[in-house]
């Protein structure tokens, strides 16, 4: 599966969201259920998914999908483009 | 045992005995069980319950179970700030005595959290739990458990919270399932540990399950050890077959798997399993999205049922 599947599906598990709710533009301001615990969650998805673990700024400071992105794609994780 | 961040409320039954003087107008609330044992060794007046505390008291001694402890430290947090509190646990494993946590079973799990819930004092008697029946000691045994490894493999945990979960862990690793002193100290580092990071899915389930089962199978003494103590190593091998995390963690902070496992694999009781997942699978939603469950240290997907389904029908590692 490649890499952008793989994160939309763990962001769907994890925010509760139907396919037409998700979008790659999605801010973590417009889905209610991103809350601190989601934030705790995407980062154990995301390890278990792309063995990368978001440092503790860097879980903080995540504001939407593209900032997950951005921050995989700085550590050789590539997505085309969503 | 080394020291934790609560000590200095530490006391002994002879350091409570010998305050009594200085704490003004005191009542004593207990467990029936207890109740005698403790009432031999402490005059202040009995009270039916926290809630009953009579306007003249300026100090409220607990002496009983996590629930009644969590009861008294939930009223004096919303009540009565002023009241000197000092819990006197019966057994270990909530490690409620020092923890900022109190939870209420209704309906569902209440859970409250603020430094302004930890009791003022508390003391360790451990002749307290000598004549408790041998399952509930084993039981406790597993709550402290779950607390620590949750503590350990915690998203939340720091570097430090790690090491001293691991060397809790390795030294708990030798104490008997049963009856023993230390596992008070024990209880109460745990405790802090768990605190100070989170719990994961064995607390999910144990959170969800507990007033389920209670209302569901009355007589067959769910509580939260015992659920805490019958998911330990479901959830342990869940964790370990999903990523290589938690195995890194141990092999990063000295902690000894191959003993987390043989322990856990004896508190495992594979009927209590049977039974605990038969409403499990009927509740997995609710399971999977408990506040504990998302801070587990691997996802928890709706599919990841299916583990669980499997590990009660093999008995091992799916």
């Amino acid at each position: 599966m490649e890499n952008r599947q793989k994160l939309r599906d763990l962001l769907m598990e994890v925010l509760l969201l139907t396919d037409e709710e998700f979008s790659f533009d999605l801010k973590r301001e417009r889905v209610e259920t991103w809350d601190s615990l989601a934030v705790v969650a995407i980062a154990a998805g995301i390890d278990e998914t792309f063995g990368y673990h978001f440092t503790p700024d860097e879980a903080v400071g995540i504001n939407g999908v593209r900032d997950i992105i951005t921050i995989l794609e700085r550590e050789g994780i590539r997505f085309a483009e969503a | 045992m080394q020291k934790h961040e609560q000590w200095e409320r530490r006391w002994e039954i002879a350091d409570l005995k010998s305050a009594l003087s200085t704490l003004g107008r005191s009542y004593l609330c207990t467990t029936p069980s207890i109740r005698s044992r403790v009432q031999a060794l402490l005059s202040p007046p009995e009270i039916e319950s926290p809630e009953s505390v009579p306007s003249d008291a300026d100090t409220l001694i607990v002496a009983g179970g996590g629930t009644l402890i969590d009861r008294a430290k939930v009223f004096r947090k919303n009540n009565w700030p002023a009241l000197n509190l000092i819990a006197v646990p019966s057994i270990w494993g909530s490690g409620t005595e020092v923890s900022p946590v109190a939870v209420l079973t209704r309906a569902k799990k209440d859970i409250h959290f603020s430094d302004d819930l930890i009791p003022d004092h508390y003391v360790v008697w451990p002749e307290l739990a000598e004549s408790a029946p041998a399952e509930l000691l084993r039981f406790a045994c597993g709550d402290v458990w779950s607390h620590a490894l949750e503590a350990f493999c915690s998203p939340l945990a720091t570097e430090t919270i790690r090491k001293q979960a691991a060397d809790l862990m390795n030294e708990i690793a030798s104490y008997p399932l049963g009856f023993d002193a230390r596992w008070f100290d024990a209880s109460a580092a745990a405790c802090l540990l768990q605190a100070r990071s989170s719990v994961g899915l064995i607390h999910g389930f144990a959170h969800v399950l507990e007033p389920l089962l209670l209302s569901s199978a009355p007589n067959a003494r769910w509580g939260h050890a015992k659920l805490c103590s019958t998911f330990l190593s479901p959830v342990l091998n869940f964790n370990l077959s999903r990523s290589p995390k938690v195995q890194t963690l141990a092999t990063t902070f000295g902690l000894d798997l191959d003993k987390v496992q043989a322990v856990t694999k004896s508190l495992f009781d594979g009927q209590a399993y049977t039974a605990a997942m038969t409403v499990a699978e009927q509740h997995w939603d609710t399971i999977a999205r408990d506040r504990c469950s998302r801070t587990n240290c691997i996802l928890v997907r709706r599919d990841s049922l299916k583990y669980f389904q499997q590990f009660r029908i093999s008995g091992a590692v799916a």
